[in-house]
């Protein structure tokens, strides 16, 4: 191999990586999108739910069995989608226990809207979530192998007999049912009638009350949604990567980051938010040291918003 | 159709309504006037169950209005065009309407009830795609007044429709209403500071002074009054 077919190579495997992990941080981002950019909650444990969603897809996965029923292939995936509907219906309790509390009709017309009760709280449960976690599974690492996290796609060689790309299986197939994750729940916000209820209610939460939503519902259930998204990418995530009950930590300003860069209150923005992080993470590798991954993350997302402050899919209308 | 006996209510315990009574009958139009302060929009709210009643009663279509949870009140039939139009910017004028229509009725009579908003706001067709918060104050009014003719009501209630608009388009909306209640035999309950066409549209009126009902009755006779004529039309 020359120099210039080893560069390329390098370029093109960590854009193929930048591409593959960023489409599970859109993912994530997507679903703190459906809370903070859309409902304008301020929601720090969201980094935990995705942790409970990786340990509860883990739990199924060995716990319930659907390791041996599916085999070690299939398996994973199917626990990761038994998962969701347990953090959907995570996320509707704890808004229906706590987070309605600091938001919605409680705090209209509030000093800044509940945001600060909004802080307080979610921190509060962040902490416990992350120490319950230690205390009930450990501190050690776990993950959802699966043996296509150790198989790879060969695309090429491009050039000549060099220059080819792998693709983890696992990590592809992650990707993959990332994107199909978000068409649908982009489908369910723009084409439903749920969809339209929760954007009117984000929009104007009076007027909905006039249209005959019941706007704390609404809230409640763009809350659940947005728990199970990003559990769901937590769960695609843990098929290649170990985690431990501070994993949240590790991703929550990579979502809030993706949320901001993406324009708030756009689903599709979110995606390309998370994405962008995710080829920036995986592109610095190639001229900084690995430390400085997340340096550069923040360097990129200081300069974009400078540069576009409104982010990529800012709302051209402003809400009242 | 609509009955509001004795009604108090108000914000955070300060009374705003003290003792309001009115009456709208199926198919009558009803104008209430009065100055800035008086509690018009308040009094909206509360029918609408967005500010709470303290005491007094409201009946609507055999039903006791309190008791019903405020997102529960629009599918009995009650659409409120609320005042400064509140339309949903971002979503688009033909999602404004759907969102109209999340009533029962209004899913059910979706078709033919889009074609005859078009026929009234042709602009509404024009813009169908358009986000509603991009369009102009009139426009905007239009939407207002089509998201709530989309729920199919019984009672339309309009606070302040021709508020900030010019003259022209305060005109030609007063002519759609005219419309509307032709063409769809609606019941309508209005709230207007341009008390001499709300009062002309009208069958029957009520000023409403600082909470309290001051005045009521036939709208000639109430555009024909001395304190009427003073005070709201210049005379
Ligand atoms: N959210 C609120 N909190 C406290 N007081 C309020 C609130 N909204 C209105 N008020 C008070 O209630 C009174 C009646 O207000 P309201 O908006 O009902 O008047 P209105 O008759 O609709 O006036 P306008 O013609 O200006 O629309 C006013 O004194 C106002 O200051
Ligand atoms: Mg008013």
């Amino acid at each position: 191999m020359t120099e210039p077919q080893i560069l390329l190579e390098g370029f093109l495997q960590a854009l193929a990586a930048g591409l593959l992990v960023g489409a599970i941080y859109g993912l994530m981002c997507v679903g703190l999108a459906m809370i903070f950019g859309i409902m304008r909650v301020i929601n720090f444990a969201q980094g935990d739910f995705m942790m409970l969603g990786m340990y509860v897809a883990f739990f199924i996965l060995v716990g319930l069995g659907v390791n041996n029923l599916f085999g070690a292939t299939i398996g994973p995936y199917v626990a990761i989608l038994l998962a969701a509907p347990v953090l959907l219906l995570f996320g509707y309790l704890i808004h229906r226990l706590l987070i309605s509390r600091v938001t919605g009709a409680r705090t209209a017309g509030l000093e800044g809207e509940g945001h600060y009760a909004q802080l307080i709280l979610t921190l509060g449960i962040a902490l416990v979530l992350q120490n319950g976690s230690q205390v009930l599974f450990g501190s050690q690492l776990v993950s959802i192998r699966t043996p296509l996290s150790s198989a790879a796609w060969e695309i090429g060689p491009f050039w000549g007999d060099f220059v080819s790309v792998f693709i983890n299986k696992g990590r592809g197939l992650a990707a993959l049912f990332s994107v199909l994750a978000i068409l649908g729940l982009w489908l369910v916000i723009t084409r439903s009638r749920l969809g339209r209820s929760l954007r009117a209610a984000a929009d104007n939460p009076e007027a909905s009350t006039y249209m005959g939503i019941d706007v704390d519902r609404a809230y409640r259930t763009a809350f659940a949604i947005g728990t199970c998204i990003t559990a769901l990418a937590g769960g695609l995530l843990a098929t290649n990567y170990p985690f431990h009950p501070f994993v949240g930590l590790e991703f929550v300003i990579i979502m809030y980051a993706g949320v901001v860069l993406g324009g708030m209150g756009s689903i599709l923005g979110a995606f390309w938010g998370g994405m962008t992080i995710g080829l920036v993470q995986q592109l610095s590798t190639l001229v900084l040291p690995t430390q400085l991954q997340n340096t550069a993350i923040f360097v990129c997302f200081l300069l974009i918003v400078i540069l576009r402050p409104q982010g990529f899919f800012g709302r051209v209308v402003e809400r009242t | 159709m609509l009955n509001v006996e004795n009604l108090r209510a108000g914000y955070s315990s300060v009374p705003v309504l003290h003792d309001v009574s009115i009456e709208v009958g199926a198919g009558e139009f009803v104008s209430i006037v009065g100055p800035n302060g008086a509690g018009k929009t308040t009094l909206f709210k509360t029918l609408s169950g967005t500010v709470p009643a303290m005491s007094g009663s409201i009946r609507f279509d055999g039903h006791d209005l309190l008791a019903v949870p405020p997102h529960r009140r629009p599918h009995l039939g009650i659409a409120h065009v609320p005042e400064g139009r509140q339309v949903f910017p971002s979503l688009s004028v033909l999602e404004n309407l759907e969102m109209g229509a999340y009533t029962e009725a209004g899913r059910r009579s979706w078709k033919e009830n889009l074609k005859r908003i078009y026929s009234w706001l042709p602009v509404l067709a024009e813009r169908a795609a358009q986000p509603a918060g991009t369009l102009s104050g009139g426009e905007q009014q239009m939407v207002a007044i089509g998201r709530g003719l989309a729920s199919a009501p019984k009672l339309l209630m309009l606070d302040e429709p021709s508020m900030g608009l010019a003259p022209t388009v305060a005109d030609f909306i007063f002519d759609r209403l005219m419309d509307i209640r032709r063409d769809a035999g609606l019941t309508i309950l209005l709230v207007e500071q341009r008390v001499a066409e709300a009062l002309q549209f009208a069958d029957h009126g009520y000023v409403l002074e600082t909470g309290r009902v001051v005045l009521a009755g036939d709208s000639r006779k109430l555009s024909a009054d001395d304190r009427v004529r003073q005070a709201y039309l210049g005379m």
